[in-house]
């Protein structure tokens, strides 16, 4: 590989290289299988405790679904970056969305607490925008339509108002916005890699 | 008006390879580049050294995961002479 290029040949693999390595994304299926299957229990534990909990007691399945995803996430995030290859700045950026999103998310919970409102229609909307965002810096179609998702099921719970309809539709929207793209993004991944 | 003449240094296959490959990321290691060169261990070793003393290049040893490790990114030397060899490129096209 050490021959002479003529112009056209140069630019070529300068596009071809750059392109290989702009699809060199970390592995970010694991997160969104991860939290689509905690965030699902937690959703149906809250429906199913709302009637008998009493204070602090609603809020736990989403405390305990949050601590366990954070310290997965945590310690697999350490793992693969031990093991990545290649430093991307598209991960750092797409990292960077999540965090906020995070931080975000917390003050709107802490703000609805102490109003004694109910976060999941914001909540919902808001994942819509670091999911929309992250498929359309990855490329990823099914992760652009899981952002779409959210953002539709939160106007239906606004218009449908009622907990049943809340709890079939934050499932759904996690089941079709992060599962489902998560086992694509899972099978992406593997095809790139054995490439 | 002349051609703008091409960087010797950039104007290789595996050279140019390599920086095509660092430009669009922050680091990136060896294996990485072996695999998506896919060139041998040894005329990447070469090369890589070449796009060291140009400055172009900055090599890292270290470890990681408890095995030895060699990240390379590119300096902003190596930036600057990518996009100037881009540019002459594009002129000899036109």
């Amino acid at each position: 590989m050490n021959t002479e290029l003529t112009p056209q040949e140069s630019l070529r693999l300068i596009e071809s290289m750059i392109g290989h390595a702009r699809r060199s994304f970390s592995r970010m299926s694991f997160y969104f299988l991860l939290w689509g299957v905690l965030l699902i229990g937690a959703m149906i534990a809250a429906y199913l405790l709302r009637e008998n909990a009493q204070g602090w007691q609603n809020g736990a399945p989403w405390g305990v679904a949050g601590a366990l995803g954070g310290i997965i996430s945590a310690i697999h995030g350490a793992r693969e970056s031990r093991r990545e290859q290649v430093s991307n700045p598209m991960d750092s950026t797409i990292s960077w969305l999540w965090g906020a999103f995070v931080i975000t998310m917390l003050l709107l919970i802490a703000f609805t607490v102490v109003g004694r409102s109910d976060a999941t229609v914001a909540i919902t909307m808001l994942t819509g925008l670091p999911t929309f965002l992250t498929g359309q810096i990855m490329r990823f179609r099914p992760l652009q339509f899981g952002g779409v998702l959210f953002w539709v099921a939160g106007i239906a719970m606004l218009v449908l108002h009622s907990a049943l309809a809340t709890l079939v539709l934050y499932c759904a929207s996690m089941l079709l916005g992060y599962i489902v793209p998560g086992i694509l993004l899972k099978r992406h991944e593997d095809g790139l890699r054995a490439a | 008006m002349g051609f703008a003449p091409l960087d010797p240094v950039l104007h290789n296959q595996l050279r140019l390879a390599v920086v095509s490959l660092l430009i669009a990321v922050d680091e990136a290691d060896f294996t990485y580049l072996l695999e998506r060169t896919g060139a041998t261990r040894g005329n990447l070793s070469v090369q890589l050294t070449k796009l060291k003393e140009a400055g172009y290049v900055q090599i890292t040893k270290g470890y990681k995961d408890n095995y030895p490790n060699t990240s390379c990114r590119l300096t902003k030397a190596g930036i600057k002479a990518f996009e100037q060899y881009v540019k002459a490129i594009k002129g000899y096209l036109q």
